[in-house]
C-alpha cells in the first residue's frame, strides 16, 4: 500500500515517487497547495475505493497522516 | 498522443490525468506543434479543478490549452470591466459556468420566502441582466461565449407539490433556461451549453458532491469533471474544424448480430427480439446521423452477394443500400478500405470515424492510419449507441440546409463519377455535367453555411483561416470586404453553397484572403469561374491588381497550384512556404470556363 500511496502522491504533486517519505508533508512540499490537496484526496479515493469525510480530509496533511487514515479506513 | 489515449482508457483516474498533465507541463509551450486554444473559465465556483482534465482532453484532440482563470464569483466583474484580465488575455473561447443557486438565489435557496410575493419579474429581470452581460462581453471580445444553462434544484422545497403550484422551482428554472437560450440564439457567437441535460445524463446525485461543495467550493464530483470537460471539448472541436464527416461501419456483430457468412441472410440477429432489437436501435441512431448530414460507408470482410441479399431482402434493415455513400466489401485490410473510401468521397482520413466490434480490426486501422478515430464496440449491443454518441464526434457548431441534404448530394456525386468513367475527354465530362454556378453576396441565409465552410474545408482552401458566424457577420458590414458564396447546380441536382470567397478592396488592389471550395465539387473547374468572377468584380471597380496568397498545409495540396495554373505571377515566397501571387488586370484576365453557365448578382459578360 505504501508504494501505491507514494505513486499517487508523485502523480498528483509531480515529484519523484522515491523521494516521498515520512518527511513529505503539505507544509514542506511546494506543489502540495490547497487545490492539489483536494486532487490528492480524490485520487486516493479513486485508487483505494474509499470515501473520506471532511474531518479526515483536513487531517491528511502528510505522507504518514495519509497512511494512518487509510489503514484505519481499510481495516473497517 | 495515441499512447496517451491507450494509457488513459475510457474512464481515466485523476492520478493518471495528473501524470499526463505534469508531463505536458514539462514541454515548453508551442513545442508540441499543436494548435493553441486560449480558453477563459468564468465561474461561480472553484472551476480550476477542471484544468487538468481539460488540458489533457485538449491535448488528446490536438490542441494545446492556454487557460485563464480569475477567482471564482468574479464573472460579472470580469465581463463588465473593459480593462479586466479577461480582455487582456484575449481568449478565443470563454466558458461561463455558473450554478443556478449562485446566480438566482430567489428561485433556489430563497424560493419559499419569495413564494408569497410571486416570481413575475424574476425571469424578465434575469433575461435583461443576461442580455446586458452579453452586450458588455461583445463590446470587449469577439470570442465564442459558451454559457451553461441551469439545473433544477435536486431537492424541491415544496417536495411533490412543486409540480402542482404552477410556479414550482422546476418550472421557473425551465423558464429561465428558455430566456437564456433565446438571448443566445439572437447573439451570434454566444452558445448555450445544455448543462442541465449533461447533469441529467449522469444523474444529479452522482454529479454533485456536497462534501466538496462545502469544503472546497467545488460542487461537482471529481469523477464527473472529465465529463464536463468532454462536453466543452465538443464545442472546441467544432470551433477548430475537427467535426467528423464520415462514419465507416463494419457489418457482422455491428449492424446485426451474428456472422453473415455462417448464419446466412435469414440467420442474422436483427428484429424486435433481443439481441436483434439492440442492433435495430443502433441502426436507427446511425440513420439519424445520416439525416444530420454524416456520410455513411461500409468496410466489411464479407461476400458482396450475401450483403446485397441482406439489403435487398431483410425486412428489418433500417439502413438501406442508398444510405451508404461508399461501400468496401472484400477480404482485404480495413485500413485499405478506409483509404479507398476517403479517396472516393474526397475527404481526409482525419474526418473519418471507424466503428468495429473486433479489437484486432480497430488496432490494424490505428496502426496503419493513426489519424482515423476508431471506436471499438463493447460486447453488449445495447451499449453501442452510447459508444457511438457520447463523445459528440459529429457535432458541429452549425446545422445548415446542406447538412440535411448531404446524403443525397453524395449519391449524386457517385452518379457523376460513373458518368466521368463513361465520357471521353475531360472537357466532354465537364460539358455533360451541365453545370450552373451562381455567385451571390453572403447574406443572413448563407451565413451559417459560409462559417461552416471556413471551419470544415481543408483541401481546397488557400489560407485555412477559420471564422465564426459572428466574425463573418461583422465583416459583412464593412463595405471594403467582398463576401461571395458560390452555389453549384448540375444535371444531378443542386449541390447548395459549396464555395466561399472573401476579398478586400484596397485602393487599386483586390486582395483575396479566403478562397475555398467544398471537396464535393473539386476537379470541375469551378475555381476558374470563381477567379473569373473576381476579375469581373475587379474591373467593375477599376481595380488594377488581383492579389492572393497560399498558406500550404498538409491537406490543401489540391489548391496550392491555383494561382500558378491561372497565370498569376509569384510575387513573394516566405521561409514558411507561404507564397503571394498577383495578376495585373490591365494586361491579363481570366476567362469564364466555356462549359459552366454563370448566374451572378452582377451583370456578367460571358465569352461563350
Amino acid at each position: 500500500m505504501e508504494q501505491q500511496v507514494k505513486q499517487v502522491i508523485a502523480d498528483i504533486l509531480g515529484v519523484d515517487p522515491d523521494s516521498v517519505d515520512v518527511s513529505t508533508a503539505k507544509d514542506s512540499t511546494a506543489s502540495w497547495d490547497s487545490l492539489n490537496h483536494i486532487n490528492l484526496v480524490v485520487a486516493l479515493e479513486q485508487e483505494f475505493q474509499v470515501s473520506f469525510d471532511v474531518t479526515e480530509i483536513e487531517s491528511m496533511l502528510s505522507f504518514s497522516d495519509i497512511l494512518e487514515t487509510l489503514e484505519r479506513k481499510l481495516q473497517r | 498522443m495515441q499512447h496517451c489515449r491507450v494509457l488513459l482508457g475510457e474512464d481515466p483516474r485523476l492520478s493518471q490525468l495528473s501524470f499526463v498533465a505534469r508531463e505536458l507541463e514539462k514541454i515548453p509551450r508551442g513545442k508540441l506543434g499543436l494548435r493553441t486554444l486560449k480558453i477563459a473559465l468564468l465561474s461561480s465556483f472553484s472551476i480550476e479543478f477542471i484544468n487538468m482534465p481539460l488540458t489533457v482532453l485538449c491535448f488528446l484532440n490536438g490542441m494545446e490549452a492556454e487557460i485563464y482563470l480569475p477567482g471564482f464569483g468574479q464573472f460579472q466583474q470580469e465581463i463588465r470591466n473593459p480593462s479586466s484580465g479577461l480582455y487582456a488575455f484575449a481568449p478565443e473561447v470563454v466558458v461561463l459556468s455558473v450554478e443556478g443557486t449562485d446566480w438566482l438565489p430567489e428561485i433556489y435557496s430563497g424560493y419559499l420566502d419569495r413564494l408569497t410575493v410571486g416570481f413575475d419579474n424574476v425571469v424578465s429581470r434575469f433575461s435583461e441582466e443576461f442580455l446586458s452581460l452579453v452586450q458588455a462581453f461583445r463590446a470587449g471580445s469577439k470570442a465564442i461565449l459558451l454559457v451553461n444553462n441551469f439545473v433544477p434544484p435536486v431537492w424541491r422545497q415544496l417536495g411533490i407539490l412543486d409540480g402542482q403550484v404552477g410556479t414550482g422551482q422546476a418550472q421557473l428554472v425551465h423558464q429561465v433556461n428558455e430566456s437564456l437560450s433565446s438571448v443566445c440564439r439572437k447573439n451570434p457567437g454566444v452558445m448555450m451549453v445544455d448543462y442541465a441535460g449533461l447533469v441529467h445524463r449522469f444523474g444529479a446525485l452522482r454529479w454533485y458532491d456536497e462534501r466538496m461543495g462545502h469544503y472546497a467550493k467545488m460542487p461537482i464530483a471529481a469523477d464527473m469533471l472529465p465529463q464536463l470537460a468532454g462536453e466543452y471539448l465538443k464545442y472546441f472541436r467544432g470551433l477548430t474544424g475537427q467535426t467528423k464527416k464520415c462514419l465507416v461501419l463494419d457489418l457482422d456483430n455491428t449492424l446485426w448480430g451474428g456472422v453473415l457468412g455462417e448464419d446466412g441472410p435469414t440467420g442474422i440477429q436483427l428484429g424486435s427480439v433481443y439481441p436483434g432489437s439492440a442492433y435495430l436501435t443502433f441502426q436507427s441512431e446511425i440513420l439519424n446521423l445520416h439525416k444530420r448530414g454524416v456520410l455513411l460507408a461500409i468496410a466489411s470482410k464479407n461476400n458482396l452477394a450475401d450483403v446485397e441479399e441482406v439489403f435487398a431482402k431483410h425486412t428489418s434493415m433500417l439502413l438501406k443500400r442508398e444510405h451508404f455513400a461508399s461501400v468496401q466489401i472484400h477480404w482485404g485490410q480495413k485500413s485499405e478500405s478506409l483509404k479507398q473510401i476517403a479517396r472516393q468521397l474526397n475527404i481526409g482520413l482525419e474526418n473519418i470515424v471507424f466503428v468495429d466490434d473486433q479489437p484486432a480490426e480497430c488496432a490494424e486501422v490505428l496502426r496503419a492510419l493513426p489519424m482515423v478515430t476508431t471506436i471499438t464496440l463493447p460486447k453488449q449491443p445495447e451499449l453501442f449507441v452510447r459508444s457511438l454518441l457520447e463523445d459528440g464526434l459529429f457535432d458541429g457548431l452549425t446545422f445548415s440546409e446542406e447538412d440535411r441534404q448531404r446524403g443525397g448530394l453524395y449519391r449524386q456525386r457517385e452518379e457523376a463519377e460513373l458518368l466521368r468513367e463513361h465520357s471521353g475527354s475531360l472537357e466532354d465530362f465537364y460539358r455533360s455535367l451541365e453545370m450552373e454556378v451562381m455567385f451571390a453576396p453572403m447574406d443572413k441565409t448563407s451565413l451559417a453555411r459560409s462559417a461552416q465552410l471556413t471551419q470544415k474545408t481543408n483541401q481546397f482552401n488557400l489560407t485555412t483561416i477559420r471564422f465564426s458566424e459572428f466574425d463573418l457577420a461583422e465583416r459583412a458590414k464593412d463595405p471594403d470586404w467582398l463576401l461571395t458564396t458560390v452555389n453549384v447546380r448540375d444535371r444531378f441536382g443542386d449541390n447548395g453553397v459549396v464555395g466561399f470567397m472573401m476579398a478586400r478592396f484596397a485602393s487599386s488592389i483586390l486582395d483575396i484572403e479566403t478562397f475555398l471550395l467544398s471537396c464535393r465539387v473539386i476537379g470541375r473547374n469551378v475555381e476558374t469561374a470563381m477567379l473569373a468572377y473576381l476579375c469581373q468584380q475587379g474591373s467593375n471597380h477599376s481595380i488594377r491588381l488581383l492579389q492572393g496568397r497560399v498558406v500550404p498545409t498538409a491537406k490543401n495540396v489540391p489548391s496550392q497550384d491555383l494561382f500558378s495554373r491561372h497565370a498569376f505571377q509569384k510575387a513573394d515566397e516566405k521561409e514558411s512556404g507561404e507564397t503571394s501571387w498577383i495578376l495585373d488586370l490591365s494586361k491579363a484576365s481570366i476567362a469564364w470556363p466555356a462549359w459552366i453557365k454563370v448566374v451572378a448578382d452582377v451583370p456578367v459578360t460571358s465569352n461563350k
